[in-house]
């Protein structure tokens, strides 16, 4: 191809791709957010590429299920790792898939960009290889505690299904209540249930003035509706993996009406988040799709910011943090954008659709903040971002 | 104490009163074709799914929502029995129960990915306002659990007249006990096999859109009960259609009570572990030959 290098996609064919795998809920529990999940990905790939790809090659995301199944996630992440040859794993979403692959991803110097909760993640022993773009459930908890307090409420109880994180939950948020000199306690079920009648029947003989929901969507959903039969008339805060638009979708309004959910925030006036809604077309996007393009954006800048080093986790690993936060870079908001810069040699400093993205030594995000948003009237409504 | 007892056995009963019906499904084809048709699962889903389109839509109430499932899941059984079941069961060398059971599963999945991939991942909602208890001495009930409860219950006591006062009744009981025999004097098993599905079917898509109008409609919805249906039906013995019914209301009592004692983390486990003890003590199941198909 005499001409090939005058348009970038055309060199970029010669070589072999740049792979991210995405590991992401398509079925199963989890698999709420799983479709825009998958199309944020594709945008973040498309965006890339068009603006010349990484380095002059082309970067392709395969999408994998993890069916909301840790066995089964760990069979997709081997697939990954060991047929596409990814440099790194974005996605990753419930905190037990997380922990499930996450000796694979370091094992094998593969890069684990994740959407989890559970503080364990970042416990392990993972070399640096694992960067959670979603805060901790100790912070998550602490403010749905703070919230509590701060809406008058002395006795707390929890409801959650088993999870990594359910008691870590039941833990935080108690001991914030009995600090403040009220009550707190919980009970964890099974997350399969047509019914929680009995489980809600133990909730309210705590007599709490605030429930506390630690469920996903389709437990939680059932769990509102059987509060509402019981005629539980106190506060109930719930988490953005439980309580969101497509809950508000799945319950009717009566029941839903007045609770609140704590929603990890892209600054809703980042300009990557108000880019990519554009894009697919929605007038807001749950926090964890915007973390997965972020996860797309940051592995392939920090490859394109060592363009002398070979393409592979480690590469990733050892740049990511030189594009995320640098005090020295530019501030970009956009892929394209900072591939330019970086292609005439300056330094970035890229913010995301999911916020800042500055990451800790063990690899937690810092300086997230919160939407606090009620259900008013059949819609959620932001009352205070902080 | 005591009213606590009463309320988790209220709430046991009316969780049972959502198995029930497909768990009289399962039995119905099982008693008929000899067979466990583990797709009752997303047939209960498609039994939602009908419903709610016609709910939403339409806004059809709740009676003929319940029909429209019926017909629906129904029609679909038939179609899948037809496409991936029969061929099975034609095959002399692959035609066990267990190979039919298996690629019942395999169905399963298809019929469950096919409604994911029509509908997408997202829970959806009937429009039914959702009833608040009703307090009676200090117990609450909700209307809405009550009615499945009825319905349930009269549909097993008109099933059990059926095969025991009509004449395809009996002509099904007959292909149950002896296919050979019964086309000796005339009986077509293959005609009588389509209507143990479409009825069983059918029942598990009723059981489908009653249990999502307590929960939501979502891919998933009929499979998250599938181990506890065929638990029930089990329990029942796996022939009596009363079975069936009193074996879901038992599973569902034992485990809502069961939380009394037991952390709720645990209660599918205390559900399987008092089915163990029935079946060590009777292997056939508590109410086999029980008023059933199979006398």
């Amino acid at each position: 191809m005499a001409f090939g290098a005058a348009h970038p996609l055309l060199w970029a064919q010669n070589k072999e791709p740049i792979r991210i795998g995405i590991l992401i809920p398509l079925t199963g529990a989890t698999s709420q957010f799983g479709a825009t999940m998958s199309r944020a990905a594709q945008i973040a790939a498309e965006e890339i590429n068009a603006a010349g790809g990484v380095n002059g090659r082309r970067v392709e995301v395969v999408i994998e299920d993890d069916q909301s199944n840790p066995e089964a996630s760990v069979r997709a992440a081997r697939k990954l790792i060991d047929v596409d040859r990814v440099v790194a794993i974005g996605g990753s979403y419930a905190s037990s898939v997380t922990s499930a692959i996450a000796p694979l991803c370091w094992e094998s110097k593969t890069v684990l960009a994740t959407s989890s909760g559970a503080d364990s993640i970042t416990k392990l022993p993972h070399q640096g290889y694992i960067f959670r773009t979603s805060p901790t459930v100790t912070l998550q908890g602490t403010r749905v505690g703070d919230l509590g307090i701060e809406l008058g409420c002395k006795k707390m109880f929890f409801m959650g299904p088993q999870t990594p994180f359910a008691q870590s939950y039941i833990d935080i948020i108690s001991g914030i209540f009995t600090r403040a000199g009220g009550t707190g306690a919980g009970l964890i079920y099974e997350d399969k249930k047509s019914s929680y009648r009995s489980e809600v029947d133990q909730a309210l003989r705590a007599k709490p003035d605030v429930i506390v929901l630690g469920g996903y969507v389709p437990d939680t959903s059932v769990v509102l509706k059987d509060l509402y039969r019981a005629g539980y008339d106190g506060k109930r805060i719930g988490f953005s993996f439980g309580i969101n638009q497509k809950l508000v979708e799945a319950v009717p309004a009566e029941v839903g009406e007045g609770a609140y959910s704590l929603v990890p925030s892209a600054s809703v006036n980042a300009g990557a988040y108000k880019r990519l809604i554009a894009k697919m077309k929605v007038e807001a996007l749950d926090s964890y799709s915007c973390q997965v393009y972020d996860h797309v954006n940051l592995v392939a800048l920090a490859l394109a910011s060592a363009p002398a080093a070979e393409a592979n986790g480690t590469t990733v690993r050892d740049n990511l943090r030189g594009i995320s936060q640098s005090p020295q870079g530019k501030v970009v908001d956009s892929a394209p954008d900072g591939l330019k810069l970086l292609s005439s040699g300056s330094r970035i400093n890229f913010d995301g659709a999911s916020g800042p993205l500055e990451f800790a030594d063990n690899g937690d995000v810092k300086g997230v903040f919160f939407r606090y948003e009620q259900i008013q009237k059949g819609k959620l409504a932001v009352t205070k971002v902080a | 104490m005591f009213s606590d007892i009463v309320q988790h056995l209220v709430n046991g009963l009316v969780m049972g009163a959502v198995v029930a019906l497909p768990a009289l499904g399962l039995t119905l084809i099982f008693s008929v074709l000899g067979f466990i048709n583990f797709s009752i699962a997303a047939q209960m889903t498609v039994g939602a799914y009908a419903g709610w389109l016609v709910n939403s839509y339409l806004h059809w109430p709740l009676v003929p929502v319940l029909v429209v499932a019926f017909a629906t899941a129904g029609a679909v059984g038939i179609v899948g029995d037809r496409l991936a079941l029969v061929p099975m069961r034609r095959k002399i060398s692959a035609h066990t129960p267990l190979m039919v059971a298996i690629v019942s599963i395999a169905l399963n999945l298809a019929l469950e990915n096919a409604l994911r991939f029509g509908f997408g991942s997202d829970l959806n909602s009937f429009d039914m306002p959702v009833a608040r208890d009703v307090q009676f001495a200090g117990i609450r009930v909700g209307p809405q659990q009550m009615h499945n409860l009825g319905i349930a219950l009269a549909i097993a006591v008109a099933l059990a007249a059926f095969f025991t006062v009509t004449r395809v009744g009996k002509a099904m009981r007959a292909v149950a006990d002896n296919p050979d025999l019964a086309r000796l004097k005339g009986i077509d098993p293959a005609r009588l096999s389509n209507l143990a599905t479409f009825i069983g079917m059918g029942l598990a898509g009723i059981g489908g859109a009653l249990l999502a109008i307590d929960t939501s409609v979502d891919p998933s919805t009929g499979s998250r009960l599938l181990l506890i249906i065929f638990s029930a039906s089990v329990l029942g013995g796996l022939t009596s259609l009363i079975g069936a019914v009193l074996g879901a209301l038992l599973i569902g009592v034992v485990s809502e009570v069961a939380l009394l004692a037991i952390s709720p983390v645990y209660q599918s486990a205390t559900a399987f572990v008092a089915i163990l003890l029935v079946l060590l003590v009777r292997p056939s199941g508590l109410f086999a030959g029980a008023s059933g198909v199979r006398k």
